[in-house]
């Protein structure tokens, strides 16, 4: 009983020993550390600073962000939502998805700021700031003239749905940007995880500089065909990047069908367990 | 013995806490990371440099002698180039030691772990390659 509990305890310390929450640490030798390096983001968020005070009503500049933001929990969705998600089948690397990820169709909105996030970048032009994705180079122009969302989207007589919707904005005091989106092709999941959306979402960014160097993001939908009650998707946080230069991350479609042929599909573990 | 069982239920759902976040963004299940198998002379055929897996193709010899066309997965070039990868840093005709995490379906396919160029040079993955081996 007793060794039982020890080798468990044991077992538990090796385990966590391997935690990529610690930062992937191992012990390679006696005496070394072995860690993977940090990233550019996880670098200036131990080192970088605050740079002074934040600007006021300015965001402009290219910004680096985590891998993948923090994702919230989705509330109990509508009979619709239901049915609608069970029908998408996420992880786009193994062979049975259907995450139209896996041939890089467009992610649409808000899946440019719920997944891939090691990038943004602002962008101001008369009327309208333009909000740029790294990944992917997806830019959207968001009207800052007051005028306001088209009703409508998607319904006879009203405007098309588009990938990237139709954005408008404010600033809600000095250091907070605020942008509302609608008329989303409902082709688009939400986040990696497969949650749809209908075309009558509402979406909610709420881009809070806090200094000169952090910006923190909030997404919140409300789309009442598909989910019971709005909720937060995802927030994120991103750092000023020293000497402005961005990286370039693109979805190339060959690159993905030659891996799903080369890799997914020879490793496709369905096979072996004999499931579909 | 109910202790036992509650001891045991704790260690598994720490394990799999601990194990979600490292295959949260690509999916590893597919791979047998138990154990690596380790290729030597190995003859690089292509090297994909791309988003969001780059993937060493090679050739190596089975026990038998039999020369298998491995495929080995790896992470991002954002990934790899922070721990000293870059798109030129294997081709075609390159003989390396390969370290790799096997598929479960036992065809030549697998995560790296690691590889080892001619000139000693370790090139470790980004997700599997802070692991020990051996």
């Amino acid at each position: 009983m007793r060794n039982f509990l020890v080798s468990s305890i044991v077992a538990l310390a090796v385990v966590l020993a391997f935690s990529p929450v610690a930062g992937a640490q191992v012990f390679s030798g006696p005496g070394q550390v072995d860690q993977r390096p940090d990233s550019l983001y996880q670098r200036l968020e131990k080192t970088g600073g605050t740079g002074g005070p934040a600007p006021t009503r300015d965001l402009t500049g290219f910004w680096t962000g985590p891998l993948e933001p923090k994702l919230g929990q989705a509330p109990p969705m509508t009979a619709l939502g239901q049915t609608r998600f069970k029908a998408n089948i996420p992880d786009p690397f193994s062979v049975h998805s259907n995450d139209p990820w896996g041939t890089c169709d467009p992610f649409g909105f808000p899946r440019s700021v719920t997944n891939e996030t090691r990038g943004i970048a602002f962008s101001p032009m008369p009327d309208r700031i333009v909000i740029m994705t790294q990944y992917q180079k997806i830019w959207r122009a968001v009207w800052m003239d007051g005028r306001p969302l088209p009703k409508n989207v998607g319904a006879k007589g009203g405007p098309e749905a588009k990938w990237y919707g139709y954005s408008v904005g404010h600033w809600d005091g000095d250091h907070t940007l605020v942008v509302e989106t609608n008329g989303v092709d409902d082709r688009s999941w939400l986040d990696r995880r497969g949650y749809p959306h209908s075309v009558d979402m509402h979406v909610e960014e709420r881009y809070t500089r806090l200094d000169h160097n952090t910006l923190e993001l909030t997404v919140t939908i409300d789309d009442p065909k598909i989910y019971t009650k709005p909720f937060v998707v995802a927030t994120n946080r991103f750092k000023w990047i020293p000497n402005q230069d961005d990286e370039e991350q693109l979805c190339v479609p060959s690159e993905m069908i030659s891996y799903f042929n080369t890799v997914a599909l020879p490793a496709n573990q369905d096979e072996v367990t004999g499931k579909k | 013995m109910k202790l036992k069982l509650v001891t045991l239920l704790a260690w598994v759902v720490c394990f799999l806490m601990v194990r979600a976040p490292l295959f949260a963004h690509h999916g590893n299940v597919a791979y047998d990371t138990s154990k690596t198998i380790v290729l030597k002379e190995a003859t690089v055929t292509k090297f994909v440099w791309a988003n969001p897996h780059s993937v060493v193709m090679f050739d190596a010899k089975d026990d038998k002698g039999n020369v298998q066309h491995w495929a080995g997965e790896a992470g991002s070039p954002s990934a790899l180039g922070l721990i000293g990868w870059s798109s030129k840093s294997i081709q075609p005709g390159d003989v390396i030691t390969v370290y790799i995490y096997p598929a479960k379906t036992g065809r030549p396919v697998g995560r790296l772990n690691r590889i080892v160029l001619a000139d000693g040079t370790v090139l470790k993955d980004s997700a599997l390659g802070y692991r020990e081996t051996e």
